[in-house]
């Protein structure tokens, strides 16, 4: 369990983290979202202790993160950040020593992680010569050679294509199955919404909601119908909920989404009007935070 | 440590400009300038430019190493591999004798080559080895020592390049690396006493030429000893800020 206790960070003029309180389940997956300058990168670099000067508390465990903690503790930084003149093999063996492991068990473990990461055939590759998603994979693989209880991941699927995406996110559930504990940063709530148990929203430096996904959706996800014809009218939808428009069609907010569905095919019926498309959409992450915040993660 | 340090031995292994910069220039330098001052007939005044040019070219070109320690360290900073090693349990100051080691190593290989040179080509006389090597591990930790003293202290890298220039090829100046002393002004040659290319070069020709006086090496050695030592210290100083600057 990795505790974070009203953290608060400052750089020269800019305040990045304000009063931050989060827990972190053993064995969840924990999603960190915010939009850019939301304070991610400042928090995860905090938890593993890049970044030492901060009012707050943070713990693993009940213990303060010292290098016995850190041995416990695998990073995956937002850049990429690699050894590019050496083969990828050499750059798991140096994360590998650093976390201690020796000998045979660390050739045993950079075998595995190569084909954990899909790059078992580029082993010895020089990684200057990677693309960008093999070089996002061993990113990840360096963090995860000696095999941590915790993984901090910040953003690691940026700029990559679906199959590497794909590649990564497989990791992710089998790191979930093996019980390890995932911080997971992303702009992108799909992803979060798929992988994750929890999330907590940032935005400004602030904590403005967190908690299980599932949870958050009932809370504050108002269910919507997505409504597709010529000639309804607007205000006959606003009778049930609030209604925006989006290419043509509306979406209809309204708690009683079924009632309201019945409602309009009947209307429709009678007045004879074509309804092309009706569906109720499910609600999703992106409209709890839509709704925290007034504000899209992504405009 | 020994971790950072084979990724560091097998990239100066591959990295060209440091094998130019530490072997190659400066044989280029030694040959050429042999050939232009020994052009007279006296064979003894001869080997005696050469017993000083030698040297002195080997103290004016083990100075070159700064440049790499600054890219080093400047290039590590700058793409968040600093950072990204302080969330290993690696203790901070086993990264920075993991990065200085290596160094040392190739510093202490570039004196042995180019006396190897010398002797070779050249046939100049090493007379007292033991002092030479002594000699060369003390200018090993005084250049290595202000190499990471400036590689921690300056902002860009060409701004280690400028400074790198300005002490190996003033120092080599002032220090009679390029002309004997005697020949330059009086208050040059008391300047000269403050700076280690002076005395590592005296004490090389000594024990090249085997008349190496006790208290005289000692002192050189002291002198090396204390200036890579304020070298090091002021490093270790410099070292929180490099770090903090390196959390980008
Ligand atoms: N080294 C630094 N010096 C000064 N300000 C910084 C530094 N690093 C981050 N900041 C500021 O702190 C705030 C939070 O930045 P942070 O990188 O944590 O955001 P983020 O949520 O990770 O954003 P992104 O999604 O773009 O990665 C921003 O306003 C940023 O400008
Ligand atoms: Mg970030």
């Amino acid at each position: 369990m990795l505790t974070i206790n009203n953290v608060t960070k400052h750089y020269d003029k800019t305040e990045a983290l304000k009063h931050v309180s989060i827990t972190i389940p053993g064995g969840a997956c924990y999603g960190l979202v915010g939009p850019n300058g939301a304070g991610k990168s400042t928090l995860i670099k905090m938890i593993t202790s890049i970044i030492r000067d901060y009012k707050g508390k943070i713990e693993f465990n009940e213990k303060r993160i010292t290098d016995k903690t850190k041995q416990k503790l695998g990073y995956v930084p937002q850049d990429i950040i690699l050894e590019e003149d050496i083969s990828a093999f050499s750059n798991l063996q140096l994360f590998g020593r650093l976390y201690n492991l020796k000998g045979n068990s660390l050739n045993q473990r950079i075998k595995e992680v190569l084909a954990l990461i899909g790059l078992s055939e580029r082993g010895k590759d020089k990684v200057f010569a990677f693309s960008g998603g093999m070089k996002r994979r061993l990113n990840i693989g360096c963090a995860l050679m000696h095999n941590p209880d915790l993984i901090i991941m910040d953003e690691p699927t940026v700029g990559i294509d679906p199959q590497s995406r794909k590649y990564i996110f497989k990791m992710i559930e089998d790191l979930k199955t093996a019980g390890k504990t995932v911080i997971y940063a992303s702009h992108y709530m799909e992803e979060v919404e798929k992988l994750c148990d929890y999330v907590a929203f940032l935005d400004r430096g602030e904590m403005i909601e967190n908690g299980a996904i599932s949870e958050l959706l009932q809370q504050y996800a108002v269910p919507s119908i997505y409504v597709k014809g010529s000639g309804i009218p607007q205000d006959k939808l606003e009778q049930y909920g609030t209604v925006s428009q989006e290419d043509g069609a509306f979406i209809l907010y309204t708690e009683k989404a079924l009632e309201a569905m019945e409602h309009i095919i009947s209307y429709c019926r009678e007045n004879r009007l074509d309804v092309e498309r009706m569906e109720l959409v499910h609600p999703r992450l992106e409209d709890v935070f839509f709704r925290l915040t007034g504000s899209n993660l992504r405009d | 440590m020994n971790a950072i340090m084979i990724v560091e031995l097998k990239k100066h292994l591959q990295d060209k400009g440091l094998a130019f910069w530490m072997l190659i220039l400066p044989i280029l330098f030694t040959v050429l300038f042999i050939s232009v001052f020994t052009t007279g007939d006296n064979e003894v005044v001869n080997q005696e430019i050469i017993q000083s040019i030698v040297p002195g070219y080997i103290v004016m070109f083990v100075f070159f190493i700064m440049i790499s320690m600054v890219q080093v360290f400047i290039k590590d900073r700058n793409r968040g591999m600093t950072a990204r090693l302080a969330s290993t349990p690696l203790k901070s100051y086993y990264y920075l004798l993991g990065k200085w080691l290596p160094f040392t190593f190739i510093v202490i290989i570039q004196i042995v080559v180019l006396f190897l040179f010398g002797k070779v080509v050249y046939d100049v006389s090493l007379g007292q080895p033991i002092i030479l090597l002594i000699l060369s591990l003390f200018i090993t930790f005084t250049v290595t020592a202000i190499g990471l003293a400036m590689a921690l202290t300056v902002n860009t890298e060409n701004m280690g390049i400028a400074l790198t220039q300005i002490i190996a090829l003033g120092g080599a100046m002032l220090s009679g690396l390029w002309m004997p002393l005697e020949m330059m002004p009086d208050f040059m040659q008391t300047i000269a006493h403050f700076l280690p290319q002076y005395w590592a070069h005296q004490s090389f020709q000594d024990a090249m030429a085997g008349t190496t006086q006790v208290p005289e090496l000692l002192q050189t050695l002291v002198v090396l000893f204390a200036i890579g030592a304020a070298a090091f210290i002021i490093a270790i100083i410099r070292y929180p800020y490099f770090l903090k600057r390196a959390v980008k």
